[in-house]
């Protein structure tokens, strides 16, 4: 009896200092290679910190000590720097998730008060959702300073950032949409690079025939396969314009149109594409799964960042059919709380400095948004190909979940055109559910 | 002890402490959601009260029927298999001498793991590219099947996977709780029976049985209540895809508050979903009559 009652004494002393120590919190901040999740909000942070350090929180959607995608990782050596600049003065911690939880887990931040000094989001109705209500804080005061603004290579760079003539985001880089493909898959197949859609289902025959699987995709990351349907809506002639203001109908048979082709296309698709994430989807590409990937320009830094030998049998070309390409820039917003407005400024400012920029180009891959003079001899060679597709495209569009009146708009577009590929909705009932969906929440 | 229950100043200050917990972290989170359910709130500017716009826009809400079906499904198979597999298990485990702390804790086992990451595991059990599909690849059969990824059929294979592995982590519960009461009924009443000529399984059926039938209501209550808020295995394993498909109540109201930022719309998401927790526990409690025995 005495012996467990010794025991159970000891017991219950070990968990009170295990409580006791939980409780005691590290004052210390993480260095520069950040954290993975976990790290408190901003508000809370910023302005804290010991010997006169404000701490500055950053949420971005990668794991940037798990990555191998050359991009984050150029960010987690910008984090690094600025902290060494600015030892003593400012130290930025990250926040980072995931990709597809990243909105859920910033959301969640925000509507706690606690919304990150600085964060990462996409133009469109995404960076919306933070502007409308004033999360974001307006950067034009910073930018018009010290010629930071003049450091871009135009101010049509900010077009999608401006809301009523002030700047909420700034660019980072730009990434064009386009068909990745394995070069040496194609010579062995006898195919060619597809100019038009007839050319794109030759190729993806000549493919199949020689036992490859033509394409690779991702219709469990919804956008992923959304952004396939988008470029052949814009094939059709969809306006979003028009249909956003009623003088369009989503029933007037492009989109039907659109989404049949999405069905033949999809006979080319992989077995997993439903489930298979974008991150899958696109090594399936890199480890020799399949032909083609169509992707963003920001997967040359994955795909080379996990196959460096890859990059000599990769090819890149325009989605065929299509006289504009889609494009999208990663963006940094400021929060209109934050305790320290001047560190989180000069933080987003090294992201665009010349070192970063080049970094952009030269090793992940990106167009740079400055006017930086970078070596093109040592940029991946999938980069070129890239310059040379926006440098003969006739224009630029958004992604068609970004570039829907609302949020939940291009979500409702993206699961159409899931249910479109899963054969759960024939083209003519998902045009007609989309052009309810805009009569009942897109259209005043 | 009389005396002190007679205090009423005494019961008072033994039960304000629970009852400010319960009010703080239950009761006023509870109104302000059934308040909220009535609004169209962002949760950052004020509510705008919107009458039952919220409810009428679930009835139309096409993911929010597939999320209803679907809990439907949990919560008529987690009931029922939990139900035979946890009072075969209790039955069988109660019978048997040798090993029966060993096969108790490695049926509970799974219990007391995370969720999140039990649900990581089992996504890569029936990834594609890992796991079963590989070992079946290998033995020959072409094409195995889409575990986490067929969506053909009312329920989809992913939803009967998903249940598979809820029932494997928490059947254990369900034998821990018939194993309590099996083990409170007087064995006396078990050699009078044998006395009379009952074979064992005559044993179970006409003693055993009636017996732990309050608690087979309160395994199924909490079965089904389990079921209906069923979250982390879901979100883990498919997170509602693919296109929504494997959603159910309480995914569907993260994605909705969490994602779109609607507030109302996910506070009458959890209203409905409260009151089928209740109609559910009602209509359980109905359903498996109770009688008093001397045990």
């Amino acid at each position: 009896m005495k012996k467990r009652r010794l025991l159970a004494t000891i017991l219950s002393a070990a968990m009170l200092a295990t409580s006791l120590v939980g409780c005691g919190g590290t004052s210390g901040g993480e260095s520069g290679g950040g954290s993975t999740g976990g790290s408190s909000g901003g508000s809370e942070a910023s302005g804290g910190g010991s010997e006169g350090v404000q701490e500055i929180s950053w949420m971005f959607w990668d794991d940037l000590n798990a990555t191998e995608d050359l991009i984050s990782l150029g960010y987690k050596d910008t984090i690094e720097r600025f902290n060494k600049d600015y030892e003593g003065k400012y130290h930025v911690t990250p926040i980072t998730t995931n990709l597809e939880e990243y909105y859920n887990k910033l959301n969640a931040l925000v509507a706690a008060g606690e919304t990150p000094d600085v964060f990462i989001v996409s133009p469109g109705p995404q960076l919306t959702d933070y502007v409308a209500p004033g999360y974001a804080a307006p950067l034009d005061e910073y930018l018009n300073k010290d010629g930071w603004k003049d450091t871009f290579t135009s101010d049509a760079v900010f077009t999608q950032q401006t809301y009523d003539g002030k700047i909420y985001a700034v660019p980072l880089n730009t990434a064009a949409a386009c068909c990745f493909y394995n070069k040496e898959m194609f010579e062995a197949a006898g195919a060619s690079v597809p100019t038009n859609w007839d050319e794109m289902i030759a190729a993806c025959d000549k493919l199949q025939a020689a036992g490859y699987t033509p394409v690779t995709i991702s219709a469990g990351t919804a956008w992923c396969l959304s952004m396939v349907a988008g470029y052949l809506c814009e094939a059709e002639g969809v306006d979003l314009a028009k249909l956003a203001d009623g003088s369009a109908s989503w029933e007037d048979g492009k989109l039907e149109s659109a989404c049949n082709k999405l069905l033949k296309f999809s006979e080319y698709f992989q077995r997993t594409a439903a489930g298979d994430t974008n991150d899958v989807a696109t090594a399936n590409f890199y480890n020799g799964e399949a032909a083609m990937l169509i992707q963003g320009s920001w997967a040359i830094g994955q795909i080379n960042g996990q196959s460096p030998d890859f990059e000599e049998k990769c090819g890149v070309f325009q989605f065929p059919g299509v006289d504009r390409i889609i494009a999208k820039s990663d963006s940094l917003c400021m929060s209109s709380t934050t305790k320290c407005p001047e560190g989180s400024a000069a933080f987003i400012k090294y992201f665009t400095d010349d070192t970063a920029q080049k970094y952009t180009a030269e090793k992940g891959g990106k167009i740079p948004v400055t006017k930086v003079q970078y070596d093109a001899s040592a940029a991946p060679k999938q980069l070129g190909d890239v310059m040379n597709i926006f440098s003969n495209a006739k224009g630029t569009f958004g992604f068609y979940n970004e570039s829907l009146p609302t949020t939940e708009a291009g979500a409702h577009f993206d699961d159409t055109m899931v249910a479109v590929f899963l054969k759960d909705m024939t083209p003519a009932d998902a045009a007609k559910d989309m052009e309810e969906y805009y009569k009942a929440n897109c259209r005043k | 002890m009389d005396k002190l229950l007679r205090n009423k100043k005494a019961i008072a200050f033994f039960m304000l402490p629970a009852f400010i917990l319960f009010t703080l972290v239950l009761f006023i989170p509870i109104v302000q959601s059934v308040y909220y359910s009535f609004c169209d709130y962002k949760g950052i500017t004020a509510p705008v009260f919107i009458g039952l716009d919220n409810y009428k826009n679930l009835l139309s809400d096409k993911t929010f029927g597939i999320a209803l079906k679907n809990s439907f499904f949990f919560l008529i198979f987690s009931c029922v298999s939990q139900l035979i597999i946890g009072l075969f298990y209790a039955a069988l485990l109660t019978n048997i001498q040798k090993g029966r702390n060993a096969f108790k804790n490695i049926i509970y086992l799974p219990c007391v793991l995370s969720s999140a990451a039990l649900g990581l595991l089992w996504m890569f059990i029936f990834s594609p590219k890992l796991g079963i599909s590989q070992l079946l690849e290998k033995w020959g059969v072409e094409n195995p099947p889409l575990w986490l990824m067929d969506t053909k059929g009312t329920i989809i294979l992913p939803m009967w996977v998903i249940a598979f592995v809820s029932l494997w982590q928490y059947v254990g519960q369900s034998m821990m709780l018939y194993m309590a009461q099996i083990s409170g009924i007087s064995k006396s009443l078990f050699e009078a029976s044998y006395i009379d000529g009952c074979t064992k399984a005559m044993t179970f059926r006409h003693i055993t049985l009636p017996l732990i039938r309050p608690m087979v209501a309160t395994a199924m209550s909490l079965n089904a209540i389990g079921s209906l808020k069923f979250f982390d295995l879901i979100f883990n394993m498919t997170e509602g895809g693919p296109n929504h498909k494997t959603e159910v109540l309480a995914t569907h109201l993260y994605q909705q508050g969490f994602k779109y930022f609607k507030y109302g719309y996910a506070s009458a998401i959890g209203v409905v979903l409260l009151i089928l927790c209740l109609l559910v526990t009602l209509f359980i409690n109905k359903l498996v009559k109770t009688e008093q025995y001397e045990m």
